[in-house]
């Protein structure tokens, strides 16, 4: 019997215990007109069905993982198994094959020891079935007796299930932070593995970046694992060229939708706007690659400039700049938007322009939002992959002509992951401390960003 | 129809509104008003919530054309000039009708930057020295001197709510206006700041013509020598405040005097 009956009986059980709990609160009621409930039957209900279903969810969970191993304790102990090679591949795969056909999922053996092994694996299997069908059915009526007792007119039932409410979302948002702390771990234990094999001197100073998978790992040259070419191309395309792009027409677009456009133009172009956000960064990485790197190619050539590459970190910047330009304005514009209009009122009534009350109240009084939104924008640009690759190439280059191939730390992980190098070779490592590195650096700006937000929010009242 | 005192009858007039009517989409919110402001005394607006007295005063220094839905048709006129026209920029217009509004809001900078803002905007005052003398000036004017000389460079949203609302009067009177518009000054105040308030107005009235917006009839009753009464849109009275408040002759505004209803 698999979890998902099992798990089906638990909810038609909790089911049965949501109707019996609201039928008797229901019931103290109609007996009584003075009966005045603490919580109404629905409360009563949901805490019937929650002691139902909730031990049984945590049976599964445990017998799931504990049945299988029961059942294969079983054949092994049976006489069938005697025969059996006692280690290794062989072994697991006559097990595996006589209860594929145990099971039903497949027809016959090709290994004729298997064969005496189908009838324990069958007995076995459904032994611990029927035991876990029946603690199953116990452990639901034990819980919903328990709470089906409890249920009285002076009982709290709705402060019950909301505490219990309020657990299940605590452990949903558990989920996702020991999931970050779980990356974090493993970011820090494969790092400090690579950083034993190369100097974190060589690694942060180093200006040579040509790891190789091939050589030999257990005598890694740290001169080939500088990743100051590497950092260098990361903020020259990202936070540099993308930001020289995005920054002012993001700020100009977000000034001209909140101050200018009027109310029906602002209602299409704002969502057209977002929609750059939505675009997968694989198309732009084709845009970039396709269109504009071979357009600066020309360009370049056409003003004399000798030597200007296919692949350069002008396209990729200026591509990723575009990609950006929602990021930077949407949180502009809510900043702007956010200032109070008696700021506004009372700049034009001194006499002031639109565009002098723009330059001299409304940005400085929104600026610390648009700081925070320039500062999500570069961290989502460094974190960018897919343009770089299809753009600005896979080549280390320590260079400031924007012109050249580059690349950046996240190419240089999917390159080191995806390469042919073995796990425990320091070329493959290295990716995990690149990793490392843009994961402080991310979480530096982002923590930066929450902070000048949190100041803002208190600049006027 | 309004009745108009005949004592106000051959006053010269600072600001002249004829038949000045504002639509917000389709709804009138203001109905065929004519007001002459005198240049010499506090001219008081007063009515019940939503009769449109800061709607109307907004007319003066076209405030009104913020406010994308909302139209207003007669004309205004500022020493005879059509604020309108276009001999007029609202620019100029504002540099000479300044306002103060309901809550204070002084810009989210220095002290000295707050009241700098307008004569820098209109090139009044560029050098140093100058704009000293202006902030100095100003802030004298409107009695905040002696409380914030030592920290002009203080953030001006860092004062308390009624040295903010002095803040903006001395903000306004930086840019020397002729005209100074006042959009219910004390609401957000305690009563003591707003006995300094009315003491600073009482101060100012005779140098600017002075227009205030209250819904508190004893402090129209003390600051002002000429009172207007509003209801649903329309001017219903207008009268030297003594009159309004001992002897109206209109029996809506006699109501309203005696707490009839508003």
């Amino acid at each position: 019997m698999s979890p998902i009956t099992l798990i089906l009986i638990a909810i038609g059980l909790g089911l049965a215990g949501w109707l019996a709990g609201r039928a008797k609160a229901w019931s103290f009621q109609k007996s009584d007109a003075n009966v005045r409930l603490v919580a109404r039957p629905t409360y009563h209900a949901w805490y019937v069905a929650v002691w139902v279903v909730l031990p049984v969810l945590a049976f599964i969970a445990l017998w799931s993982f504990l049945a299988p191993q029961l059942v294969m304790q079983t054949v092994l102990a049976s006489p069938g198994a005697e025969g059996l090679p006692s280690f290794g591949f062989q072994r697991d795969s006559i097990l595996s094959e006589a209860r594929a056909v145990a099971t039903g999922s497949a027809q016959g053996v090709f290994n004729s020891d298997a064969e005496a092994l189908i009838e324990p694996f069958r007995e076995a299997i459904s032994h611990y079935n029927l035991i876990g069908l029946v603690v199953t059915v116990m452990i639901a009526f034990a819980g919903g007796a328990f709470a089906f007792l409890r249920v009285k007119p002076d009982f709290r039932a709705r402060t019950r299930v909301e505490r219990t409410v309020m657990i299940v979302l605590l452990l949903a948002s558990l989920v996702a932070i020991l999931t970050t702390f779980g990356i974090f771990a493993s970011l820090v234990f494969e790092t400090v593995r690579f950083f034993g094999m190369v100097s974190p001197i060589d690694f942060l100073f180093g200006s040579f970046w040509g790891p190789d998978p091939m050589s030999n790992p257990e005598a890694a040259d740290g001169t080939r694992y500088g990743a100051i070419p590497l950092f260098w191309g990361t903020i020259f395309i990202g936070a540099i060229i993308a930001m020289i792009v995005a920054i002012p027409l993001g700020l100009m677009s977000a000034i001209y939708l909140t101050q200018y456009a009027n109310p029906k133009l602002r209602a299409w172009v704002k969502p057209a706007l977002e929609i750059l956000a939505g675009v997968p960064t694989v198309v732009y990485g084709y845009f970039a690659a396709l269109t504009v790197a071979p357009a600066i190619r020309d360009m370049a050539v056409a003003v004399g400039i000798s030597g200007a590459s296919t692949e350069s970190a002008l396209a990729a910047g200026v591509v990723m700049g575009v990609m950006i330009i929602p990021f930077v304005s949407s949180m502009a514009d809510d900043s702007i938007a956010a200032v109070p209009s008696a700021m506004r009122d009372g700049s034009l009534a001194m006499g002031a322009t639109q565009s002098e009350t723009i330059r001299r109240v409304l940005f400085p009084a929104a600026l610390p939002g648009i700081v925070a939104g320039v500062m999500l924008a570069v961290s989502r640009a460094i974190g960018e992959t897919m343009i770089v690759v299809m753009a600005a190439s896979t080549a280390a280059n320590l260079t400031v002509n924007p012109l050249e191939r580059m690349t950046t730390v996240t190419v240089q992980i999917v390159k080191m992951l995806t390469g042919e190098g073995s796990f425990d070779h320091p070329a493959t490592l290295s990716a995990f401390a690149l990793g490392f590195v843009l994961f402080m650096v991310t979480l530096a700006l982002n923590f930066i960003a929450l902070r000048v937000v949190k100041r803002f929010r208190e600049a006027y009242d | 129809m309004t009745v108009i005192h005949e004592k106000l009858v051959d006053t010269n007039a600072k600001m002249r509104a004829r038949d000045v009517s504002v639509y917000y989409g389709d709804k009138k919110a203001i109905d065929e008003v004519s007001i002459d402001i005198s240049p010499d005394y506090v001219t008081a607006f007063i009515g019940p919530s939503g009769c449109g007295k800061s709607t109307f005063l907004r007319c003066f220094n076209r405030m009104n054309d913020t406010i994308p839905v909302a139209r207003v048709t007669g004309t205004i006129e500022l020493e005879d000039e059509d604020i309108h026209g276009n001999a007029m920029d609202v620019v100029q217009l504002r540099a000479r009708v300044g306002m103060v509004f309901q809550k204070p809001n002084p810009f989210p900078k220095s002290i000295y930057e707050n009241i700098a803002y307008g004569p820098k905007i209109h090139g009044l005052a560029e050098k140093k020295p100058d704009v000293d003398e202006v902030v100095e000036k100003s802030l004298t004017r409107a009695g905040l001197w002696d409380e914030v000389k030592d920290r002009l460079d203080e953030s001006g949203t860092a004062l308390s709510g009624g040295q903010q609302q002095r803040l903006c009067i001395a903000r306004a009177i930086a840019v020397d206006p002729e005209v100074i518009l006042m959009d219910e000054p004390c609401s957000a105040l305690d009563p003591i700041a707003t006995a300094k308030i009315e003491e600073l107005i009482d101060e100012l009235s005779g140098r600017y013509a002075i227009v205030i917006v209250t819904h508190s009839m004893q402090q129209a009753a003390r600051v002002s020598q000429r009172t207007a009464f509003f209801h649903l849109g329309k001017m219903v009275e207008y009268g030297p405040t003594s009159d309004i408040f001992t002897n109206p002759i209109e029996k809506r505004t006699q109501d309203y005097i005696t707490g009839r209803y508003g």
